[in-house]
């Protein structure tokens, strides 16, 4: 970057400031003429101008919440900015970046998402710990080191997955060959005889977009807010009244299944 | 003479003058150069018993020689200032290495400090030279001018100059009581003619939460 030439800082302000765009690699700047942006509490750094930091609660914000914010129990976690100025956003020194859609929708991964224009509708995602955006706008997301962007078919790591848009079909992958019988569960179960770390991965298929982040660090998990308690909906921790599922012992990452129904008993 | 070598080393060349640097930063010199512990900042008992007493702490070196020398503090990115007479304000533990011929103090912050959790004072840096700030991530050097106030996290900001006033805005309602705030209750504003720096992450501060 020129600011590191050796030539002095680039000193910025409100007319030099960018308008809904990086500053470096971890500041972004959003501009507001009188209009409204969603962001992640404490992820404003500074601001020119006059700007109010509502939380979602605020009576007069109802209209828009109801419009473009699905994830009631998420809302603690959220404002809503307005007025006019420029107002710099960054996440502890992690690389952000933003992304525009168009009439799409995306998945990302809870932590990782800053903040997003109210013209797209933030909902919860079926997969816990995610969240989806729909519609047309602009968002900004943060991410550990810099995003790379996959088409499927594709298998990504758990920790390197930062979100995936238009393609709907995320489902685990197992290294079978490597996992399964006595030998492949020790191996999970101890790391003795060499378990890479490897042995699952996400798996997309179809036609779309997964991003990746170039390192396995996980982003504090944002809580998305508990799903309602009905069966069938993923990670509510009520047990679906299914013949074929067991609601017993939990199971360890990893494992395929208890050894009693391995052995048919 | 200060440069930055990548981001987030520092290379100083002297011929014969000193820096103060905080203790333990040098990573690497070439040339001659001496070593000496500055008791209380190189500040005199007077300045020694008001750290103390203030809590603002810095244990500093006084590196003097010919040559090169590089200093670096865990890998934090660093930020060179120029300082043409006017007065930078930093926090001690952002304060990487200062020109011999800087001045260095302590100030009273009042409310902003208690909001950042460092405390009710900060380190002035006065005179002619250059010093360099650590941030975690690059730093943001913001312009304030009399038509553009800032307001600024306090979490986020690590060190401003020139003649700036701060005060110390609160959005504290009813609502943030009742866990429905703003999540950005505590700012500090700067108003007047100068530099702010801040940097692309929060610090824990008391203010986080609300």
């Amino acid at each position: 970057m020129s600011q590191y030439a050796g030539a002095g800082p680039t000193v910025h302000d409100p007319t030099t400031l960018p308008s809904d765009d990086n500053v470096n690699n971890y500041t972004f700047c959003v501009e507001l003429k009188g209009s409204q942006w969603f962001l992640q509490k404490g992820k404003m750094i500074a601001y020119y101008g006059s700007i109010d930091f509502n939380g979602i609660g605020h009576g007069r914000l109802d209209r828009l919440v109801r419009t473009s914010f699905h994830s009631p129990l998420h809302a603690s976690d959220w404002v809503v900015a307005e007025g006019s100025g420029k107002m710099l956003l960054a996440d502890r020194a992690f690389d952000v970046n933003s992304y525009d859609l168009e009439d799409g929708n995306l998945t990302i991964r809870s932590g990782n998402l800053l903040a997003f224009q109210p013209t797209l509708a933030l909902k919860q995602s079926i997969v816990p710990g995610f969240l989806t955006l729909i519609g047309t706008g602009k968002f900004v997301a943060a991410s550990n080191g810099p995003v790379v962007f996959m088409e499927p078919p594709i298998r990504v790591d758990p920790q390197a997955l930062v979100g995936w848009a238009d393609c709907p079909s995320p489902c685990h992958h197992y290294d079978h060959g490597y996992m399964t019988g006595l030998m492949g569960g020790l191996r999970a179960m101890t790391g003795l005889g060499g378990a890479s770390g490897e042995e699952h991965q996400f798996e997309f298929v179809g036609a779309g977009t997964v991003l990746l982040q170039s390192s396995e660090t996980l982003m504090a998990e944002q809580a998305t807010g508990a799903v309602p308690q009905q069966a069938g909906v993923p990670g509510s921790g009520v047990p679906s009244t299914g013949p074929s599922q067991q609601a017993g012992v939990p199971r360890l990452p990893g494992q395929l299944g208890d050894l009693q129904r391995r052995f048919g008993l | 003479m200060f440069r930055l070598q990548g981001s987030k080393v520092l290379a100083v060349e002297m011929t014969g003058d000193a820096v103060k640097a905080k203790n333990g930063s040098m990573v690497a010199y070439d040339g001659q150069m001496a070593f000496k512990k500055l008791s209380g900042g190189g500040e005199g008992i007077r300045g020694m018993v008001t750290r103390r007493i203030t809590g603002e702490q810095m244990t500093v070196m006084e590196v003097r020689g010919q040559g090169t020398c590089w200093f670096a503090d865990r890998a934090s990115e660093i930020n060179l200032v120029g300082l043409q007479g006017d007065k930078l304000f930093v926090e001690s533990s952002n304060l990487l290495a200062t020109d011999g011929g800087l001045r260095t103090g302590t100030s009273f912050t009042g409310l902003r400090g208690a909001s950042q959790g460092n405390g009710l004072f900060t380190t002035t840096v006065e005179g002619h030279g250059q010093a360099a700030i650590t941030s975690d991530g690059p730093a943001v050097v913001l312009r304030v001018s009399p038509q553009f106030p800032l307001s600024v996290d306090p979490g986020a900001y690590i060190a401003h100059q020139g003649n700036l006033r701060q005060s110390f805005q609160s959005g504290v309602t009813f609502r943030t009581l009742m866990g429905e705030g703003g999540g950005e209750a505590f700012q500090i504003r700067f108003e007047g003619d100068g530099l702010v720096y801040v940097q692309p992450s929060e610090r824990n501060t008391i203010a986080g939460d609300v």
